[in-house]
C-alpha cells in the first residue's frame, strides 16, 4: 500500500482498484496533496509514453479514467487546503461541419490531466456556441479543431464573432487540427497554433503567462 | 453487383438498433472487442518483415475482422444507435459482390479486377495528390496527372477557394467549389484527349450537399465515375455519410468506401490496424454497397503509412482480403516527405511494392503528411505506379519485396519524424505546360535507377 502502487494502478488504467487504494491511503493519513502531485507525475509519464506510441490511445484513456476516480475522491480534501491548482479554463470543440474528433479528445485528456479545466463542446459546433460557452464559464481559452480544409474558415469565424461582440481580447484563441498551421493562425489572427496534443499544456501555460 | 438492395433495411437499423452513448462506443465497446480478438486469433506484429508471408495469420486476420464487424456493428452518431449485421448478411453480400467492374467510358474505359497475392497482373492505378491546391494551379495539376501514362483513374486536387472566396463546408461556396473542381478535371481530360477517364470525385465536397450538386452525366460526375463515402474514426457513421451512399446508388455511379484506420488510436498497434482495415472492407460492402474500398491506414503522429509498423498491416490486410474474398481495394499511400525529395520517391516505391505483391490496387500518393497546400505532384505517383507494374509483371514474391523494402526503409525510416518538406507544385513543375522540371526529372531517374539496381525490373 503506497503511493508507488497508486501510481502503477493509474498507469495501468485500473480505475476500480485506484478508487479503493485512494480511499485506503486517505484513511492511512497520506497527504492528499502529495497524492495528487504523485499522480500528476504519473500522468506526465503516461503522456510521454503515448507521445512515443509506446502505448496507444485506449491505454492512455484508461489511465485518464483511473486518475479521474482518484481526483474525485481527493477533491473535497484538496478544496479544504486551497484546492488543486487550476492552470486555466478552456472551451474546446471541433468546428461546425466537421465530425472528426479524435485529436480534440486527446488534447482534452492531456489538458485535464495537466491541471486545466476543459469544457468539451463535442464536434460540429457552431462558432457562436464557442463564444457563448466561453462567456458562460469565464474561460481563458477558446480552442477549436478542424480536420478538413473546408471547415478551417470556421476558426476565422470564431475570431470575427469575438471582434463583432467587442470581446476579442478577453480570450486566447487557439487553433489546431491536421490541415491547420502557424501560417493559418497568423492569417486569421489566432493567438496560438497548437501543433500537437503533448505540447498543449506547455503552450497554453506559456501564452497565458503573457496575458 | 452492389449490395444496395439491402440499403433500406440497413438505414432502418440506424434508427432502431441498440442504443449506446457515443462516448462509450469506442472505449467500452470497440477497443475491448478488438483487443479480445487480437488475443483470440493470436495476431502478432513482426517488425522485421514489412512484407510478411504468413498465410495462416492472414486468414486469422480475416476471421478476426469478420467477428469485429459482427460483434461491434457500426455506430450512427446522429441516432446514437448501432447498425448490426448477421453472418448470413455478410456471406450474402460477399457472394453477390462482383470481382470486376468496368469503369470510365469509351476508349478510356478500364477493368478493375480482384487481385491475388503476388498477382502477375498489374494493379489498377488511381493517381491523386490528396491535398489542397491554389485555385490558379488546380486545372494545371489535373492536367499534369492526366499526362501520366499509367493513370487508370484520377482523383483531383482539392480546392480551398472558389473565385477568391474561401470554401466553407455546407455553405454555398462549397457547392460552387465542387462544380469548379469537377469541371476543371473534366476539361483537363478532354483537352488531353482522355475525355472519359475514370474519375473519383469530388474531394472538395466535405458535406453531402457538395457531392449531390455535381451529379450530372453531361458536365459533372458521370455514372461511369466513382464517389467516396467515408467513416468516422473508428466504425462510426452519420446521416450526412449515409446520405452519400444512398445518393450515389440512386444516381447510378460507383461507390468507394474511404477509410483510414489510425495506428496508435483506438485500433492500438499494427495488429489492430490490420484487422480494422479488413473489417472496413466488409463495412464498405455491406453498409454502403461499395464497389471498391479505398484504405489509408496511417500513423497517429506522422500521418503517414510508409514506415514498417504501417506496411505490415497494409500487407497483411491485403493478403487477408485477397485470400478470403473477391473484393476490390486500393492502397492509398501517405508519405512523410514532400515533393522533389529522394525520401519521398523511396517512400512511394516501398508503399507501392509492398501493396502490389500483397494484392492491392494502387492509389498514389499523398505527400508531406497530406497536410500542406500544393505539396504533391504526379511524379511521385508515377514512380509508385511504375514500381507496381514492374513488380507484378516480374512476378515478384513477398520475400523479395520484403528484402528490397528493408533496404529502402534503412535509407529513410529514421527520418519519419523530421522528413523534408520538399517543394511546392509550381517549384518543381512547369505549371503552364503541366510537366516536371528538368531537376525534378533528374531526381526521379536517379532514385528509379537505385531501385532498379535492387532488383525491380521496370518495363521501360
Amino acid at each position: 500500500m503506497s503511493l508507488e502502487k497508486l501510481s502503477k494502478l493509474v498507469e495501468a488504467g485500473e480505475a476500480e482498484e485506484t478508487k479503493v487504494l485512494t480511499e485506503q491511503l486517505l484513511k492511512d493519513g497520506i497527504d492528499p496533496l502529495e497524492m495528487i502531485e504523485t499522480l500528476t507525475k504519473t500522468m506526465a509519464h503516461v503522456g510521454e509514453l503515448f507521445a512515443k506510441l509506446d502505448i496507444f490511445l485506449p491505454e492512455i484513456m484508461l489511465s485518464g479514467e483511473a486518475l479521474t476516480e482518484a481526483v474525485n475522491i481527493l477533491a473535497p480534501y484538496l478544496a479544504a487546503s486551497g484546492g488543486r491548482e487550476i492552470k486555466g479554463k478552456v472551451v474546446l470543440g471541433v468546428v461546425k461541419g466537421d465530425l472528426h474528433e479524435i485529436g480534440k479528445n486527446i488534447v482534452k485528456l492531456i489538458l485535464e490531466t495537466n491541471g486545466f479545466v476543459v469544457k468539451d463542446l463535442g464536434y460540429n459546433v457552431d462558432s457562436l456556441t464557442f463564444v457563448k460557452e466561453a462567456e458562460s464559464m469565464e474561460a481563458d481559452f477558446i480552442a477549436s479543431s478542424s480536420l478538413m480544409t473546408t471547415t478551417m474558415p470556421r476558426q476565422l469565424e470564431i475570431i470575427e464573432i469575438l471582434k463583432s461582440k467587442g470581446i476579442r481580447d478577453k480570450y486566447k484563441v487557439v487553433i489546431g487540427g491536421a490541415p491547420t498551421s502557424q501560417l493559418w493562425a497568423d492569417k486569421i489572427g489566432a493567438d496560438l497554433f497548437c501543433y500537437d496534443a503533448k505540447s498543449a499544456p506547455e503552450l497554453f501555460t506559456a501564452i497565458l503567462a503573457d496575458k | 453487383m452492389s449490395t444496395l438492395y439491402r440499403h433500406w433495411e440497413i438505414i432502418d437499423r440506424a434508427r432502431t438498433g441498440k442504443f449506446m452513448e457515443e462516448e462509450d462506443f469506442l472505449p467500452k465497446h470497440f477497443s475491448p472487442t478488438l483487443k479480445k480478438l487480437i488475443k483470440k486469433y493470436e495476431i502478432k506484429y513482426d517488425p522485421k518483415n514489412p512484407s510478411p508471408t504468413d498465410d495462416a495469420m492472414a486468414d486469422r486476420i480475416w476471421q478476426a475482422a469478420w467477428d469485429l464487424f459482427r460483434e461491434v456493428g457500426y455506430y450512427n452518431t446522429d441516432s446514437h444507435r448501432i447498425i448490426e449485421v448477421t453472418d448470413e448478411e455478410i456471406k450474402e453480400a460477399l457472394y453477390m459482390a462482383s470481382d470486376q467492374y468496368v469503369v470510365g467510358g469509351g476508349k478510356d474505359a478500364r477493368v478493375m479486377r480482384h487481385r491475388s497475392v503476388e498477382d502477375p497482373e498489374p494493379p489498377f492505378c488511381i493517381m491523386s495528390p490528396d491535398i489542397t491546391v491554389d485555385e490558379k494551379y488546380h486545372q494545371s495539376m489535373c492536367m499534369a496527372y492526366l499526362k501520366e501514362p499509367l493513370l487508370d483513374g484520377l482523383c483531383g486536387p482539392i480546392l480551398e477557394e472558389t473565385f477568391g472566396h474561401l470554401i466553407e463546408s455546407g455553405g454555398p461556396t462549397e457547392i460552387s467549389g465542387c462544380i469548379q473542381h469537377i469541371q476543371n478535371q473534366k476539361m483537363a481530360a478532354r483537352l488531353l484527349g482522355r475525355p472519359d477517364t475514370f474519375m473519383v470525385a469530388v474531394g472538395t465536397a466535405e458535406h453531402d450537399s457538395g457531392q449531390i450538386a455535381v451529379s450530372n452525366d453531361e458536365w459533372g460526375v458521370q455514372k461511369t465515375d466513382a464517389r467516396l463515402v467515408g467513416s468516422l474514426t473508428e466504425f462510426k457513421t452519420a446521416d450526412t455519410l449515409l446520405n452519400r451512399s444512398l445518393h450515389y446508388a440512386q444516381y447510378g455511379c460507383y461507390t468507394g468506401n474511404l477509410t483510414g484506420a489510425i495506428y496508435g488510436g483506438w485500433c492500438g498497434g499494427s495488429e489492430g490496424t490490420a484487422i480494422t482495415t479488413v473489417a472496413y472492407s466488409l463495412i464498405g460492402l455491406v453498409i454502403h454497397g461499395a464497389m471498391f474500398n479505398q484504405h489509408f491506414p496511417f500513423h497517429l503522429n506522422y500521418v503517414s503509412n510508409t514506415t514498417r509498423e504501417l506496411l505490415w498491416p497494409i500487407s497483411m490486410a491485403g493478403q487477408a482480403l485477397s485470400r478470403n474474398s473477391n473484393l476490390l481495394y486500393t492502397s492509398n499511400g501517405f508519405a512523410n516527405a514532400g515533393p522533389m525529395t529522394e525520401m519521398l520517391f523511396r517512400e512511394v516505391a516501398v508503399h507501392a511494392m509492398v501493396s502490389t505483391v500483397s494484392s492491392w490496387h494502387l492509389w498514389e500518393m499523398a505527400s508531406t503528411r497530406n497536410k500542406y497546400r500544393n505539396r504533391a505532384t504526379p511524379l511521385e505517383a508515377r514512380l509508385g505506379c511504375e514500381v507496381g507494374h514492374a513488380v507484378a509483371r516480374q512476378k515478384m514474391s513477398r520475400e523479395q519485396a520484403n528484402e528490397i523494402a528493408n533496404k529502402l526503409l534503412a535509407k529513410y525510416e529514421d527520418h519519419a519524424a523530421d522528413a523534408p518538406m520538399g517543394s511546392e507544385y509550381h517549384e518543381c513543375y512547369d505549371t503552364a505546360k503541366a510537366v516536371p522540371t528538368v531537376e525534378h526529372m533528374d531526381m526521379f531517374r536517379r532514385v528509379k535507377d537505385e531501385i532498379a539496381q535492387m532488383g525491380v525490373e521496370f518495363p521501360y
